[in-house]
């Protein structure tokens, strides 16, 4: 048994060995002293094909260098793929990251600081909304580039509102109207719900609460980041709102994360939805309207859920052309070009001011304008800390415990700040 | 015959054995137990996937002391196993006893039972979402009709475990029906026919001279789902996420959680760790009772 | 059942009724499937769901044009019938040596193949992926291949098969100073019909449906396999049912070929099972 013992071991180290041996075959993350670089990508369906076309337009007007657009196996995927590409060597030089990405990747030693690059006036980075600013931005680094917009708006089926004979939402609606409105559109018998929440738990639960959180005056952790502070007045406001609705009033359809209001609201079988302006292609069967969320003593704030190109450096000729790139994609003509083609919200204000803005985007995606118009309500963003998805899990819990009535408001506040307190202690 | 045996045991048995087997040893060393020792060195490491990791020695084992998510994790798993285990091997075992006949269309049935698990997890997810959707799901529609009370499935903390048992074991008994078929295929014919002349039943002759003919099979498979349902992750990965209120999350859900969403690769490893050294010991305590069986069954 | 199991029996048998509700619930999945593929969108915003309003076949040619399908395919059958054939040969191979032959370190050896298997993908991924980069693997249909050429599933599999089988068949045949290989390939080889078929299907079914790793370890087009290139189906919003339902046939549809041609080995083995 011994003798066996240690001809296990002898033959792990060899096994260790011949690994050892092969370690120096890496490939992938060397410079290979061009301007040639890789941009990952989730895109699907009108947005391929929009990005595909400027890529090539680009490598047209520019021989020297070359951009090779890769697919990743979509956007849920693509942190967990450019984590493991740092390991296995092959990871990108640019890679369409989800706006909470920016926290867990912060660390990344590889990861471009881009701050003196956008100082360069030709760039105007201050054309771009603040929203997405902000989200592109680490402890006063910026580390992206913004892709993508959006906001959560009230989204309503007009038919719903008719047919409960209750007047439809004005931009100046209050929580109460809007609670009282997601009632009296609530018919059991039918099978008609006045709003949905996604429960999942998710960062999906936890933006609408923090939407919430934000009208109501408070915030999420203090200015430093070191400590929770949304145990507040404005907290528990909040979560007793989504209680009174959703357990008393029972008006809410929660969805268990599978989409389904999204069918739910195209079937008439939803009244109101808090929704972005990816969810309106699904709704051309609907009578909709578009508002502003309803607020809190007049604070009808929103938040974004911004989506950013983030920078890898093999080489500053690399970055240089990534950066290049990237920037001219979200330049206003060519990005209000790519957003008529796929329906994104324009990124920079400077978009709206285009003619073609009002001549052919606004035709073709008439809901837009409410969300465009909406993210001048954007006033916060959420903290980019390497915590935050442990943050977020925390209030994510939280708001679905008071959902499910399996908690009254106060006290899932108070297991969630403690819950956050040690996590933003702990490392 | 033992002598016979002990005679060829000799150097040239031990030189055929390891001829035989060393393909497979390199390649499962190279690609599996590398990684595998790997992984436990990184148990005692500080690793967020992204800067230099640093050796923290046991602080990772100590913070599983303190984790109330890792006891609801261990506690979720092991349920699930007690009850998933059992439900799937007794269902195998009847549906694959039905299907051992010679009808018409039988390979239709088949293929038929073992669609669950050709379709993908995404497939399968979106389904029992829709069937057990508690509003306007077909299972509260059926349930209402009969004139029982709605059920939440899924969005119900205290159910959302049992209908995960429910979904896992649908998705499995088709591979368990699989390995039973084809062990009951090689139960040896002259065995059934003297049963039948002895004036043995089919039901009789299934339970009585084919099922004692399974225990290695039924061993073989007991292990294979109780590794599986200490690994459950793909299910919960595509209905619940875990949730609701951490009801179904499973110990290698939350291992995935630390490690790809939080990156405390360090932790994700040493929960590996942990769950390892359950695994092996469940596996152990099966392969014994097996055994003890089996000697039983013999004497 | 004894006698059903000689010859078809020309009157339909009473097991029909036992069996049709089972299929039944056992393949709603792909029923829905079906139904879903064949659906406009709007069907599917339906509540409850229903049937199609029409027969959509036009999602099958949109689902085969959103990418290169066949490429994919290609490159999934490539991977996974090269997983299948070698691990048929490797794991017979051990296999028969773990149950048959007592050599040095067996028991050993045994255990700590068998402990690969009780550690999840998620863990040992990034390690893997280290190994694959020291071995130039990265982004090449190979590193989908290299670590499953033999799993100690299969092994395991084919060891408890043996163990079943009586000794007494290779008995005369060691005796005869006959070598190990000729006893696996001439005396049990034609008994592994049923054990071998279901380690082939179940092979080409793990590697056919991997996600996790193809994901991580490739990302050239080229390269990728039918199951990533699914993944450009859904959207991080929104998602086309009846097109995604209908790639996911066109992906799943080599399967249940194969699966209905394999499943023919179990009742064709039959006659040969008949052992002595």
């Amino acid at each position: 048994m011994r003798q066996q013992g240690r001809f296990a071991v002898t033959c792990a180290g060899a096994l260790t060995v011949a690994v050892a041996l092969g370690a120096c075959g890496g490939s992938g993350d060397v410079d290979d002293g061009t301007a040639k670089i890789t941009l990952w990508h989730g895109y699907t369906g009108a947005q391929t094909e929009a990005i595909t076309a400027l890529g090539k337009q680009w490598n047209a007007e520019h021989p020297d260098q070359a951009v090779t657009l890769v697919f990743d196996g979509g956007n849920d995927d693509v942190l967990q793929k450019t984590t493991a590409g740092f390991v296995a060597g092959n990871y990108p030089d640019v890679a369409y990251e989800y706006g909470s990405s920016v926290g867990p990747l912060s660390r990344q030693p590889r990861l471009a600081d881009l701050t003196e690059r956008s100082q360069d006036p030709a760039v105007d980075w201050d054309d771009f909304f603040p929203a997405v600013k902000d989200a592109s931005t680490v402890n006063g680094k910026v580390v992206a580039v913004p892709a993508l917009v959006d906001n959560l708006a009230l989204v309503y089926n007009k038919d719903l509102f008719a047919r409960a004979g209750i007047a439809e939402p004005t931009p100046d609606w209050t929580w109460q109207d809007f609670r009282q409105a997601a009632a009296a559109l609530t018919d059991k018998e039918a099978g008609v719900y006045g709003w949905s929440y996604v429960n999942d738990g998710t960062e999906d639960t936890v933006w609408r609460y923090l939407a919430m959180l934000w009208q109501a005056g408070g915030e999420l952790l203090t200015a430093d980041n070191k400590k929770p502070a949304f145990n507040s007045a404005a907290g528990l406001a909040a979560l007793n709102q989504l209680r009174d609705m959703a357990v008393t009033d029972r008006s809410v359809y929660l969805d268990t994360g599978n989409q389904n209001y999204s069918n739910l609201f195209a079937d008439g079988k939803i009244g109101m939805l808090w929704t972005g302006p990816w969810d309106l292609s699904s709704f051309d069967k609907v009578h909709y309207g578009v508002v502003r969320l309803p607020g809190y003593n007049g604070n009808h704030e929103s938040i974004s859920g911004p989506d950013l190109y983030m920078m890898f450096n093999r080489s500053d000729r690399k970055t240089d052309t990534a950066w290049a790139f990237t920037t001219w994609l979200t330049s206003p003509k060519v990005h209000l070009e790519y957003a008529i083609q796929t329906g994104d919200l324009p990124l920079r204000t400077s978009e709206t001011k285009l003619p073609e803005y009002r001549s052919t985007y606004l035709k073709k995606y008439p809901g837009a304008e409410e969300f465009t118009d909406n993210l001048d309500n954007v006033q916060h963003a959420r903290p980019n800390i390497p915590e935050y998805s442990q943050v977020s899990q925390a209030v994510g819990e939280m708001v679905q415990s008071v959902l499910l009535g399996q908690a009254q408001p106060q006290e899932a506040l108070d297991s969630a700040t403690e819950t956050v307190q040690s996590v933003l202690a702990g490392s | 015959m033992i002598t016979a045996w002990a005679r060829r045991r000799s150097t040239a048995d031990h030189v055929s054995g390891w001829m035989l087997v060393a393909p497979s040893v390199l390649l499962i060393g190279l690609f599996g137990l590398v990684p595998l020792v790997w992984s436990f060195a990184m148990s005692f490491q500080r690793n967020d996937l992204q800067t230099p990791a640093e050796w923290v020695g046991l602080h990772n084992y100590d913070q599983m002391l303190g984790d109330p998510v890792l006891v609801a994790a261990l506690r979720h798993t092991l349920i699930y196993t007690v009850l998933f285990v059992p439900l799937t091997l007794v269902g195998s075992l009847v549906v694959a006893g039905a299907l051992n006949r010679n009808i018409r269309g039988i390979s239709i049935y088949r293929l038929a039972v073992f669609v669950p698990v050709i379709t993908s997890t995404v497939a399968t997810g979106v389904i029992f979402n829709f069937l057990l959707d508690p509003e306007y799901g077909l299972a509260n529609g059926l349930l209402e009709k009969v004139g029982l009370p709605a059920q939440g499935f899924f969005s119900d903390p205290d159910q959302a475990l049992y209908a995960m048992v429910a979904m896992t074991v649908w998705g499995w008994i088709g591979f368990g029906a699989l390995i039973y078929l084809a062990a009951l295929q090689s139960v040896p014919k002259d065995l059934l026919e003297a049963a039948a002349l002895d004036g043995c039943g089919p039901v009789r002759t299934f339970w009585q001279i084919q099922v004692p003919q399974l225990r290695p099979v039924t061993a073989f498979l007991t292990t294979w789902l109780i590794i599986n349902a200490l690994q459950l992750f793909d299910e919960v990965y595509v209905t619940t996420k875990g949730g609701p209120l951490h009801a179904t999350t499973v110990v290698v859900y939350y291992l995935y959680q630390q490690a790809f969403q939080y990156f405390h690769a360090g932790y994700a490893s040493a929960l590996a760790c942990l769950l390892f050294v359950v695994i092996v010991l469940v596996t152990l305590i099966q392969m014994r009772l097996t055994r003890a069986n089996d000697e039983s069954g013999a004497a | 059942m004894s006698e059903s199991s000689v010859r078809v029996s020309r009157r339909p048998s009473p097991w029909h009724l036992v069996l049709i509700p089972l299929a039944l619930v056992m393949a709603a999945p792909l029923i829905w499937m079906v139904l879903t593929s064949l659906s406009s969108v709007a069907d599917t915003q339906r509540f409850p769901p229903g049937l199609p309003s029409a027969l959509h076949w036009s999602n099958f040619s949109k689902a085969w044009n959103q990418g290169p399908f066949d490429r994919w395919l290609v490159n999934s059958a490539v991977v996974s019938i090269a997983c299948v054939i070698s691990n048929l040969v490797l794991c017979s191979l051990a296999a028969y040596a773990f149950a048959r032959i007592r050599f040095f370190g067996r028991g050993v050896v045994f255990v700590l193949l068998l402990a690969t298997l009780m550690v999840p993908f998620q863990v040992v991924m990034i390690p893997s992926l280290v190994i694959m980069r020291n071995l130039g693997l990265i982004d090449s249909l190979p590193a989908l291949i290299a670590p499953n050429l033999v799993t100690p599933f299969g092994i395991y599999l084919l060891r408890q098969f043996f163990l079943s089988l009586p000794i007494e068949l290779e008995e005369a045949a060691v005796l005869d100073g006959a070598s190990r290989l000729r006893i696996l390939r001439s005396i049990l080889l034609p008994l592994m019909g049923p054990p071998l078929s279901t380690l082939a299907i179940l092979t080409f079914l793990t590697s056919w449906n991997d996600f996790l790793w193809p994901l991580i370890v490739n990302t050239s087009s080229d390269v990728m396999t039918v199951q990533i290139g699914l993944a450009s189906f859904q959207g991080a919003h929104f998602t086309n049912w009846p097109v995604l339902m209908a790639g996911t046939l066109i992906s799943q549809l080599p399967l249940m070929v194969l699966f209905l041609v394999g499943q023919r080995w179990f009742v064709a083995s039959l006659a040969t099972t008949g052992i002595k």
